[in-house]
């Protein structure tokens, strides 16, 4: 078991293209860490440095108490796990399995039973003599689990691992994934750009854009309060609505729409000096209600609708509609049957939405 | 340092990438600035040896013994025309020469060879122009379960903990005129993957790359700037560009790598092609601006 420091991290490759800057993080023994953000935004080139195959352009990293920027990845003691299979196409799953430790010179009773183990733990003891062609992608992917988990390694790192598989087998790999790390405890980074595969699978979360760290926390608590515009965006689906207005008052306006602000939060955005200024309002789609309870008992902050799209969900009906030329999505109960071409009252609940700086698209807490 | 061990050891050589291997008849050693030294075994006494290895690493490079096949093929490439008329042995199939290499210092040769045939499984005819670089004789085999190279570089990242890059290069059905194919070959594959980030580049792939890196360098800039007008320093149009020609210039595709929304990305293009009256949507002008982004590389 490990922790993990990173200090300063930073990676420029050789045409000058900075990838990863200013990356600090502590990971912590057991932790199932996912760097998630969308594509180019370093979160490979990060885990990549971890297992030592990038060089680290300045800053330190630490496995344990040891500094491991000059460690050859060999010694990091680590285990990694890729998007494409990596299975060696003429072995079978033990072979497979074994591989690694037969270039490693393991005695052969060592790689058997660390084979049968990782075949335990894996269920995949009826398959060890079927070869790759033969496997579901499922069942590859958990041979190429097993090949790390023979390592018996410090850290597992694992790069989009479930991203070859089509959409069912995602949801129950990642079930199998979560028990697999509960069971084994292994220090866990996870790289994906799924934000779904992030939300239900992390320990901890660390959002990235364009090589900078832009919020770490508990999945609850990045979505629960965003750092930025950029990760309230990026983390939930449908992903969280945004209006450009101004704080007048008591009320966000946008023209001729008056939402009112809840008093906890007038007091914050006016201590900070953003009266009479404009501001971003955030809300998620969830916190946008039609239920008559709601519009009683908020009647200031109700827009009228007119819903251009009714996607329905089964549970749920995702609604798309326009408040004063701006899009926004509201995700309401399917008991109520509306469809496109409909007019519906609709109350913004303005205690669960945030407020986000016009310039520096920061939340103003 | 070097110099003065010269002085103490007359028969001290340092070795050099690409050239022979290194021989059993040395002692190899490595420096602090990575720099591999050789000096012959009857000019060093068991205590020379301690006392170098005091500030030296001891260096133990095992290349694979070569094989009858991987002897023929050197043979082929690397003698005079007149002993290739000698040499009565041929390819059976078509083949090409895959480039690989990575980082010094990561991994023996002798394991990459074992990786390699296992991936194969066979004996994969390898040539080494050093102890991180070389290429593999892939022979085409129809019936074969095809592996890419980009799942190679994942087994072996995931076995042997390394980097590789690959070019690969084009088949070959004869050996005609075969030196100046390897040596061409080994001309860009040395030079390729200093113009991109893909870890495996084809021969086909690298074709831009070469002619481009034939053109003058003052005509480059002319040419990038002449293309690319405004946009040559503006790095978020340039990725928006390099991404819809990494997806076939595909928007629907482009828009979803760069969470964009397909609108969104309409709207650029079409702004692109206002400021530079070139539209990267028609095949012609994504070509040349395709050119463009190379020679400002």
């Amino acid at each position: 078991m490990a922790e993990l420091k990173l200090v300063n991290i930073k990676k420029v490759y050789d045409n000058n293209v900075v990838s990863v800057e200013n990356f600090n993080l502590e990971i912590r023994d057991k932790e199932f860490l996912v760097l998630v953000g969308p594509s180019g935004c370093g979160k490979s080139t990060t885990l990549r440095m971890i297992a030592g195959l990038e060089e680290i352009s300045s800053g330190d990293l630490f496995i344990g108490d040891k500094r491991v920027n000059d460690v050859p990845p060999k010694d990091r003691n680590i285990a990694m796990v890729f998007q494409n299979y990596a299975l060696y196409p003429h072995m079978d799953v033990y072979n497979n399995m074994a591989f690694g430790l037969k270039l490693r010179k393991f005695k052969k009773d060592e790689i058997k039973k660390r084979v049968d183990n990782a075949a335990k733990i894996l269920g995949l003891e009826s398959l060890l003599n079927r070869k790759p062609k033969a496997l579901s992608g499922g069942q590859r992917q958990r041979v190429a689990l097993g090949r790390a988990i023979v390592r018996d390694a410090e850290v597992f790192l694992m790069d989009e691992p479930l991203s070859n598989l089509d959409a069912k087998l995602r949801v129950q790999m990642r079930a199998e994934i979560q028990k697999l790390h509960s069971r084994l405890q292994t220090t866990t980074i996870y790289v994906t750009h799924d934000q779904t595969e992030a939300m239900t699978m992390a320990t901890r979360l660390v959002v990235m854009k364009d090589g900078i760290i832009q919020q770490v926390g508990a999945p609850k608590e990045v979505y629960d309060e965003p750092d930025n515009v950029f990760v309230g965006g990026f983390i939930g689906s449908p992903a969280m609505n945004f209006l450009n207005g101004k704080l007048v008052g008591n009320h966000f306006v946008m023209d001729d729409v008056k939402l009112l602000v809840p008093d906890g939060r007038l007091k914050i955005l006016r201590q900070q000096g953003y009266d009479g200024k404009d501001i971003i309002l955030g809300i998620r789609p969830e916190d946008i209600n039609d239920e008559q309870v709601f519009l009683d008992f908020s009647p200031e902050t109700k827009v009228n609708a007119s819903i251009e799209v009714a996607e329905l969900m089964g549970a749920e009906i995702i609604l798309y509609s326009q408040v004063n030329n701006q899009n926004f999505v509201a995700r309401i109960d399917s008991r109520f049957n509306i469809s496109a071409g409909d007019t519906i009252d609709l109350a913004f609940d303005l205690s669960k939405a945030h407020f986000f700086d016009k310039e520096t698209e920061q939340r103003i807490k | 340092m070097i110099e003065q061990l010269k002085e103490i050891y007359s028969t001290l050589i340092v070795y050099k990438d690409g050239s022979n291997q290194l021989g059993l008849d040395y002692k190899w050693f490595a420096t602090e600035n990575d720099e591999i030294i050789g000096i012959r075994n009857d000019e060093l006494t068991s205590k020379d040896v301690s006392l170098l290895t005091t500030f030296l690493s001891p260096y133990n490079v095992k290349f694979p013994t070569p094989t009858e096949v991987e002897r023929n093929w050197r043979e082929i490439i690397f003698s005079s025309v007149l002993k290739k008329e000698d040499n009565n042995w041929k390819p059976s199939n078509p083949f090409r020469f895959v480039y690989f290499a990575f980082n010094k210092n990561q991994i023996e040769p002798v394991l990459f060879k074992d990786a390699i045939e296992a991936l194969f499984d066979k004996q994969v005819p390898i040539l080494w122009e050093s102890e991180h670089e070389g290429f593999i004789i892939e022979q085409q085999m129809m019936e074969e379960e095809s592996i890419s190279y980009e799942q190679i570089i994942d087994i072996l990242m995931s076995d042997l903990y390394v980097k590789i890059n690959f070019f690969v290069g084009p088949y070959k059905k004869d050996i005609i005129e075969l030196t100046p194919h390897y040596n061409s070959l080994t001309n860009v594959a040395k030079r390729v993957f200093l113009y991109t980030n893909k870890s495996v580049v084809t021969y086909v792939e690298a074709i831009p790359f070469i002619l481009t890196k034939q053109t003058e360098e003052g005509l480059r800039l002319d040419i990038s700037k002449t293309i690319l007008q405004e946009y040559i320093n503006d790095e978020e149009t340039i990725k928006m560009i390099e991404t819809f020609f990494n997806c076939n210039l595909n928007l629907s595709e482009t828009a979803k790598i760069l969470h964009l929304h397909r609108n969104s990305l309409q709207y650029r293009l079409d702004r692109f092609v206002e400021k530079t009256g070139i539209d990267i949507r028609q095949f012609h002008d994504a070509k040349t601006v395709s050119l463009a982004l190379l020679a400002r590389k």
